[in-house]
């Protein structure tokens, strides 16, 4: 390279070297090396493609770099989230004046610089929005996922289907991640094989019987915090299903609920850390042991007073703050009731202004809830955990721990997701090529010796998976009118051939219509909860020849429809494959080939998902729902439910061998 | 000497809570001991032919905050460079890019500091290495001019500094770790699971005196006593049965040992509501992995047998606890307790004097090593937690490099010879064992224009052979090597900045891996095809 020729007179002088080194020029323009490697014609398909990022976290900086390097034509970006200090550490198109701003704003801000051929379009909202149709997502060449949670990127994989646009999914852990091309009919889809559900714990085990340190922290996260400041108790992170035979149990917890929610009103007097303390640590502890049976096999918890505690924390008090800055520590007993009390306190001045907001109309709601960023609730569930652990003779945890528990915090650096955006734009290549037979499933095997990555040829599709494999059509629909008998007489018993069978119609709540359910066949569907983008999947109930699973995606009719309140598209086509006779599976397709070593690691496939439907109301006695009416259910979401780490990730994959 | 660019804006101080919460992701990865040692690096880049891999890497490394870099970079900005480099655009062209990416890079991190070269003072890459400056390691992007490369490589056998070279041109790259010597890694990270060591088949007299009190009366024992006998304790018991029954040993083969889990489990008692008993449950399935008789696992083996090729490296404090782990193997026959204690079905109480009798055991075993440490010369200034990690880790410590450097026994190029025969050979059973095909061709092809600075004639296929056939004769007719050769040609010295941002993610996983001499580094050379999508490490 030329080192002196060109330089401008303001840098320094050239180097003596220069004079040994041949003169030469590079005259290649901006995107010369992309035509030299990628060729004229996959550089051109490049910079016609219209593409979809999803996420603009750890894996969604690099790929926009990537993306926009590239030359990709049209970039949109959606993300959610706003910028946290903790993202500066990887996520590098943010910066500390960034703080608090919209992820997706500012990396479009940031990357557009670097290429002005390309077109970046941010959207800061959530892709579940109603905005982000079908059509909408009709109308990318290809979407990439970098997401970090598994709803979103559910929906993503359902949409893309639905679209039938291919998906680039992809995500990270610490150092292990992993990159898959989905393309439909083609290629395994994000559901074909079970992915691990957030863990539920029984709710006994939390509020009764707890064993370790983790259901100590969800108890003071999902219910203490949310008793006493939020908006009441977490259902979502507790299993009532388990717990048939504690009926009794059950309902002493509930009262024990309600008069932690009265003593909530006391907030701001000087008397409430003493009242809730005795409350949760004393009164409920002393009723528990109470419970002889339950602890014949365990040993009872010892309820703590106050006053006592109090009396013996007078050094940890003088050392507040030191206490307070140190989260690598494990807190002694006297030092969690101080971050107890303090960060009551803190908890407490806030909803006091919080509820004089309200009072004055400025503020819609007095409420607080966990956030792993937010020191103040995240000192409370810590103390408040600690303080419970040690009636139970639990070993406590430092903060740093218990944030991470709480949190559901994953470990995250910038080299995983530079490896894993590289990944998904060679994959971008091949799909933009349409050969999907070169696509690969890639994962990082950091601790694999003879290599660093392990990839193998794409899964083909799991023909018993409940997403794609299925037939998937549309349906355009008057929903000012139509009726769920609509939609069973004229459009799937006319027009999509299931005149003469038995059939149900079923959305992600439950059973719409079967044979013997026909209440809701003079509703309307928009009575029903059917909007723009809902699916609906009809199942054949035939025992000979059935049909495949249908999913039908519901759109709002863009002209007015004349005479049926339904229409399909392009119906003379339309042909219901029947399902398939059972065969083996075809486990060769993953074993054959020069690539085929997956590491043991890389994917969870373990829990099916849970099938249990959740109750409209938020009674807390419900053992067991089973309903076939459906029923609008609020989405749980997934920061709310603490995962269990097993630990599977990260460390090193030293088995040790038993020789015999 | 060196010129700080950043001089203008100091380093924010962070208060250090501020400081933990940025990096909160990564120290949950590598802890406070791997990002202290991160701050205490010093890396230079020396940045050659387009450049854009060496800007990646760097990045991935300012993000994570080492404490400081240079680069070193002749070149002048160019139109192409905007297209494939992220750091730079158009007010930069026609000036330094040495200047432009250590501007544009340091912006990623505060909390480092960068400095760049050629400048006013510092003119070339030699006057560079012979300031006092030390640096922690060094990367260089290839190709880059023979001379400059010969004073690197000076360099870090003057200061046993590692190198790291990268080469990445179109689809293909390679990058290749230059360790000065045996490189020791006591804190490998290793799967928590594999860390259990109960020693059941050597206890020692605390723990047998612990378990026989537990298990004197076993038969009248009461329903929740007998259900909540520690898994060890009813392990140590039925040994001591089995062994008397067999001569004094304990089961040894596959055989024995299904013979002896059947032991276990018939004596859980059933008579009860569960109709069977969890820590039996638990015994039972420990007995294949507890019962193993402990072998020097074969990482530490290569550490007790390490010639060393320096009295220096002789001194340094691994080497003295390793010293002092081996003369403890050789007298007592097994390592020193790591002494945690797996979670276990258990009464509290029983439970905590359990582990406190492991690690009663492991604090001695350590104290025992550290003495003999502290009697070695130099040993006075080893720290007591650097001898505890190495007592906990002993089984997993590695040794890096063992046989290369300097002072290895092989040269490279006769190495290089060796391993592409065993490849090559490979290669044509691939087929039949369904292995995947060396990608050997690549490093081949991409260093043979290792010193091919001159981008305005691109490498040529005949010459790409002919220097292959001069280091690895023959190779230069192999089909895959020709293909990979055309390849290479296509490129013209060009790189693709999605297959650079890949590579400096994998480069700088490794120099993180070096700095913080945590987790294991690759040994020694990491090659990847981004045609096939695949990476192999080759030891060269």
């Amino acid at each position: 390279m030329d080192p002196a020729l060109g330089r401008d007179g303001t840098t320094a002088s050239a180097p003596a070297a220069a004079n040994t080194v041949p003169v030469v020029a590079r005259p290649l323009a901006r995107d010369g090396f992309n035509a030299q490697s990628l060729g004229r014609g996959l550089n051109a398909h490049v910079k016609q493609a219209r593409v979809l990022m999803v996420g603009a976290g750890g894996i969604g900086c690099e790929l926009l770099k990537n993306l926009v390097l590239t030359g990709f034509g049209e970039v949109h970006v959606v993300d959610l989230d706003t910028i946290d200090l903790s993202n500066l550490n990887r996520q590098f198109l943010f910066r500390q004046e960034h703080i608090k701003k919209s992820k997706a704003l500012v990396a479009k801000e940031v990357a557009e610089k670097f290429n002005p051929a390309v077109k970046i379009v941010a959207h800061h909202a959530n892709i579940k929005d109603a905005q982000f149709s079908l059509e909408w997502f009709s109308g990318f060449t290809m979407v990439f996922n970098a997401l970090d949670n598994l709803d979103a990127r559910r929906h993503v994989n359902k949409m893309c289907l639905a679209a039938d646009v291919p998906l680039i999914e992809s995500g990270t852990t610490g150092f292990n991640g992993q990159v898959q091309v989905i393309k439909k009919g083609v290629t395994a889809c994000y559901d074909c094989s079970p992915k691990e559900t957030p863990k539920t714990f029984p709710v006994c085990t939390i509020r009764s019987t707890p064993s370790q340190p983790i259901h100590c922290i969800v108890w003071a996260k999902s219910y203490l915090l949310n008793e006493i400041f939020g908006l009441s108790e977490d259902e979502s992170a507790f299993d009532y299903s388990a717990d048939g035979d504690n009926a009794k149990e059950i309902a002493e917890l509930k009262r024990e609920s309600e008069a932690l929610r009265k003593i909530r009103e006391s907030v701001g007097s000087p008397e409430f850390h003493e009242m809730i303390f005795d409350k949760v640590f004393n009164a409920d502890i002393v009723r528990l042991r109470s419970m002889e049976e339950m602890w014949k096999t365990r040993k009872p918890p010892e309820p703590l007073v106050y006053s006592d505690l109090l009396e013996k924390a007078a050094e940890a008090l003088a050392s507040k703050d030191a206490v307070l800055q140190n989260d690598q520590k494990v807190w002694s007993l006297e030092e969690n009731l101080v971050v107890f009390k303090d960060s009551l306190d803190r908890l407490s001045q806030r909803v006091l202004e919080m509820k004089k907001a309200v009072a004055e109309g400025t503020a819609q709601d007095a409420i607080i809830t966990f956030d792993k960023d937010d020191n103040d609730t995240l000192d409370f569930v810590a103390a408040s955990a600690n303080l419970r652990s040690a009636l139970f003779g639990i070993d406590p945890k430092s903060k740093f721990d218990i944030k991470q528990m709480a949190g559901n915090i994953i470990p995250a650096i910038a080299t995983t997701n530079a490896i894993v955006a590289g990944l998904c734009v060679l994959e971008a290549f091949k799909v933009l090529r349409g050969e999907y037979d070169k696509a690969k499933e890639v994962f990082l095997t950091p601790f694999a010796p003879a290599r660093l990555l392990a990839s193998d040829r794409s899964r083909e599709p799991n023909p018993d998976c409940p997403v794609c494999g299925v037939f998937q059509t549309r349906a355009y629909v008057d929903l000012s009118r139509a009726t769920l008998n609509d939609l069973v007489e004229d459009f799937l018993k006319l027009q999509l051939g299931y005149g003469g069978k038995d059939l149900s119609v079923s959305n992600e709540v439950g059973i719409l219509y079967d044979p013997d359910e026909t209440d809701n066949l003079d509703k309307k569907l928009s009575d029903l909860g059917i909007k723009p983008d809902s699916f609906l999947t009809i199942t054949d109930e035939d025992d000979e020849d059935p049909f495949v699973n249908v999913v039908v995606a519901i759109q709002e009719a863009k002209q007015p429809l004349e005479d049926k309140p339904i229409r399909g598209v392009a119906l003379e086509n339309i042909k219901i494959p029947t399902k398939p006779k059972k065969t083996p599976a075809p486990e060769a397709a993953s074993t054959v080939g020069p690539d085929s070593r997956i590491p043991s690691e890389g994917v969870s496939e373990v829990l099916p998902p849970a099938k249990r439907p959740h109750p409209e109301s938020s009674s807390e006695d419900v053992v067991e729902v089973v309903t076939k009416k459906a029923r609008t259910v609020p989405v749980i979401a997934d920061d709310d439910i603490v995962v269990i780490d097993d630990g599977s990730w990260g460390g090193g994959a030293i088995v040790i061998d038993d020789s015999d | 000497m060196t010129e700080i660019i950043m001089s203008q804006t100091p380093p924010i101080l962070h208060a250090p809570s501020e400081k933990e919460r940025k990096y909160d992701r990564q120290l949950r990865l590598w802890a406070a001991s791997g990002q202290s040692a991160l701050e205490s690096a010093n890396i230079l880049l020396v940045n050659s032919g387009v450049g854009a891999v060496g800007a990646e890497t760097l990045k991935n490394l300012v993000l994570p905050g080492i404490g400081r870099f240079a680069i070193y970079d002749e070149a002048v900005v160019q139109e192409a460079d905007l297209g494939i480099n992220f750091f730079l655009d158009e007010s930069w062209l026609g000036r330094s890019r040495s200047q432009g990416l250590t501007e544009l890079i340091s912006e990623l991190n505060p909390d480092v500091q960068g400095t760049w070269y050629p400048s006013e003072n510092v003119k070339t890459l030699e006057s560079l290495l012979v300031d006092d400056s030390q640096f922690t390691i060094i990367l260089y992007t290839l190709p880059i001019r023979q001379g400059q490369l010969a004073q690197l490589e000076a360099y870090g056998q003057r200061h046993k500094t590692p190198l790291v070279a990268i080469h990445s041109a179109g689809f293909y790259s390679y990058f290749q770790l230059n360790l000065p010597g045996a490189f020791p890694i006591v804190d490998t990270h290793p799967d928590e699971t594999a860390t259990t060591d109960l020693r059941l088949l050597s206890p020692w007299p605390e723990l047998v005196a612990f378990a026989e009190e537990l298990t004197k009366d076993i038969d009248n024992l009461d329903n929740f006593e007998h259900g909540h006998l520690p898994y060890v304790v009813i392990l140590l018991h039925y040994l001591g049965q089995w062994k008397a029954s067999h001569n004094g040993n304990p089961p040894s083969t596959y055989k024995e040992k299904s013979e002896f889990r059947k032991l276990i489990q018939a004596a859980a008692r059933t008579d009860n509501a569960e109709g069977g008993e969890e820590n039996f449950d638990e015994a039972a399935a420990a007995v294949l992995k507890t019962l193993a008789t402990p072998s020097l696992p074969s990482g530490l083996k290569e550490v007790f047998d390490h010639e060393h090729t320096s009295p220096a490296e002789q001194r340094s404090g691994f080497w003295l606890i390793a010293d002092a782990v081996k003369q403890f193997y050789e007298k007592h026959g097994c390592l020193p307790l790591p002494g945690k204690l797996p979670d276990m079905k258990a009464q509290s109480k029983v439970y905590v004097q359990l582990q406190n009798i492991y690690k009663a055991k492991a604090r001695k075993d350590a104290a025992e090593i550290l003495e003999a440490v502290r009697a070695m010369p130099g040993g006075d200034r080893v720290d007591a937690s650097e001898v505890e990690l190495f007592c906990k880790n002993a089984a997993f410590v590695k040794l890096v490099n063992a046989t290369g450097g300097p002072h290895a026994k092989t040269s490279p190029a006769s190495r290089l010879k060796a391993v592409a025969e065993q490849e090559f050979s490979n290669d044509e059973s691939a087929s039949l064992t369904l292995s995947p095909l060396s990608l050997l061709p690549i490093y081949l092809a991409l260093q043979a224009t290792s010193h091919h600075v001159d981008s305005a004639t691109p490498p040529r296929a005949d010459n790409i052979l002919a220097a292959i056939a001069e280091r690895v004769p023959g190779a230069e007719r192999n089909e895959r090597v020709i293909q990979a050769a055309q390849e290479v040609v296509r490129a013209a010295g060009g790189e693709l900045h999605n297959v650079a941002a890949l590579t400096g993610g994998l480069v700088a996983q490794e120099t993180i891996k070096i700095v913080t001499k945590q987790y294991i580094p690759i040994d020694n050379t990491c090659v990847y095809d981004g045609i096939a999508g695949r990476c192999q490490v080759l030891r060269l």
